[in-house]
């Protein structure tokens, strides 16, 4: 039999975008992140300045997550995304 | 102008879900999961789901993410709309066996005239027969046959017989066959159809049973119409088509060419302009001929002596022909076969004029003529070839693919990588 042109596609083959991916983040005295670096990998810099803040608390009737994210700036001008994940205490940082 | 031949008397082909039935085809097993094709928009949402998958609730019109809800093992699978098309045109070339008369509707439905036809099979369950043993092997068991007077009484039956079976309606009985159908088999739209579940008409009988004024005065002209497909008063005949007469593009050169670079150009130049004539409209190209006057004159250019005293020679030509396996409106396609050849064998002598002509034609489907009518219709099948070929490409250099479809999934969610997936493209 000649092999089919292609592959059905399962639903167990999708592949989230934009999964958070786990980084070291440097805390200042007030609790804000003051720097941060990728778990492994060089680090990314120090933050210069925080612009925004919210908190995400969502499927609290499946398996609950609260997130708390903030946008920083970072020295030279990156522009990056990291939450707190509060139910572990482990930092994240994600695509805006 | 040439009529187009027509016939009273029709049998209906239909093999609901083609999209899906071409799928399950081409993958063994895949008739036994719950399946949906994603629509071919870009709305990622579902067009066609399978039985088993609407059993778990998925129903067309989906999301995927509402259809991953409510059945985790859903196979989802991307359409090829060029495929499904190539297919079905294969099905009419295969039922113009039969008769000279058919007419395509939509995708997986289509009209076979079969006035005379008794004359050379018989009866009609014998012409039933015949029409079955020209679909496929794979589509044999889906198939549903109707017989009737017209059109639309074929395609009633059609829709009320089982798959793989036919019902033939004998010359006489449409009334008394279409008066106990159910109003959803008429041509009418969700609202007309609640109207008159409301009133309480349930069945083309009890819809002919009331004045037809009446009807026309609460439903207007397409009341009047649905009235009298109801009653059996209309019997619209198959209309067959009449392949196009060949179409002819040529090109005389300045200066006679011997390059075959030039004239591959030159083919390619050619075959978009022969796409591009009217009526090649909803044709597919078959048989395609590439001719050539060559260079010629008093003397024999091979060996360069004069020929002064010979007879006059003859308008010294070049001819190659290709039947294409499966017919196309892509000029790519249509050119290979002819470059191979123009490789293999070429003129034996510079080219003063290159005359391309197609000579036969495979008719399309309604979908195929939004594909065909202009070069969207090349430009689609084009696209779809090129992307296979890079994807072809990218396999052999990674060894793996790495190709995706971006769908959205949740994109109302408030987490980002519930947004959108991404999954496996295999053009």
């Amino acid at each position: 039999m000649v092999a089919p042109a292609r592959a059905p596609l399962r639903t167990d083959r999708l592949r989230a975008v934009n999964e958070p991916q786990p980084v070291a983040v440097e805390l200042s005295a007030d609790g804000s992140p003051a720097a941060v670096g990728r778990i492994g990998g060089s680090e990314d810099g120090k933050i210069e300045s925080i612009n925004e803040t919210w908190r995400i608390d969502d499927e609290w009737w499946r398996q609950t997550i609260s997130r708390l994210y903030f946008e920083a700036m970072l020295e030279g001008g990156k522009r990056v995304v990291l939450f707190q994940d509060l139910i572990t205490g482990n930092w994240f940082m994600q695509k805006p | 102008m040439t009529r187009r031949p027509t016939s009273s008397l029709a049998a209906c082909v239909w093999i609901p879900l083609f999209p899906l039935r071409c799928e399950e085809a081409r993958h063994e097993g895949l008739a036994t999961y719950p399946t949906a094709l994603l629509a071919p928009d870009t709305t990622r949402k579902l067009w066609q789901v399978s039985s088993l998958a609407r059993h778990a609730g998925v129903k067309p019109g989906m999301t995927v993410s509402q259809a991953i809800g409510l059945c985790h093992t859903l196979r989802l699978i991307e359409p090829d709309p060029v495929h499904y098309d190539e297919h079905f045109a294969s099905l009419l070339s295969a039922l113009n066996e039969v008769s000279p008369v058919v007419e395509s509707a939509e995708l997986g439905l289509a009209y076979v005239g079969t006035d005379g036809l008794e004359g050379i099979f018989g009866k009609p369950q014998k012409i039933i027969d015949a029409i079955r043993q020209t679909v496929g092997p794979s589509d044999r068991p889906t198939v549903r046959l109707g017989f009737g007077l017209g059109k639309f009484t074929a395609w009633v039956a059609a829709s009320r017989a089982k798959p793989g079976e036919a019902i033939i309606v004998p010359l006489g009985a449409e009334k008394a066959f279409l008066a106990s159908q159910p109003i959803s088999v008429l041509p009418l739209d969700s609202a007309t159809h609640r109207r008159l579940r409301q009133l309480a008409i349930r069945t083309l009988g009890a819809l002919a049973a009331l004045p037809e004024e009446a009807v026309t005065a609460q439903f207007g002209a397409m009341g009047r119409r649905l009235w009298r497909l109801a009653a059996g008063y209309i019997a619209e005949p198959v209309e067959g088509r009449i392949a196009p007469e060949p179409i002819v593009a040529a090109l005389t050169f300045f200066t006679p060419v011997g390059e075959r670079e030039l004239l591959a150009h030159a083919l390619d130049q050619l075959i978009a302009r022969a796409l591009k004539h009217p009526r090649r409209i909803g044709w597919r190209v078959h048989a395609v001929r590439l001719r050539a006057d060559l260079e010629s004159g008093g003397e024999d250019q091979r060996d360069g002596r004069s020929t002064t005293c010979r007879a006059p020679t003859n308008q010294r030509s070049w001819l190659i022909t290709a039947l294409l396996k499966d017919p196309t409106a892509a000029g790519a396609r249509i050119a290979a076969p002819l470059k191979t050849r123009l490789e293999q064998s070429p003129p034996t002598g510079a080219v003063e004029r290159l005359v391309l002509e197609f000579t036969a034609f495979a008719p399309g489907t309604s979908e195929l003529q939004l594909f065909a009518r202009d070069a969207q219709a090349a430009a689609r099948a084009c696209q779809q070839r090129a992307l296979q070929s890079a994807a072809r490409e990218i396999r052999m250099r990674v060894k793996r693919a790495n190709l995706y479809h971006v769908i959205e999934v949740q994109p109302w969610s408030r987490l980002p990588e519930r947004r959108y997936a991404l999954i496996d493209y295999e053009p």
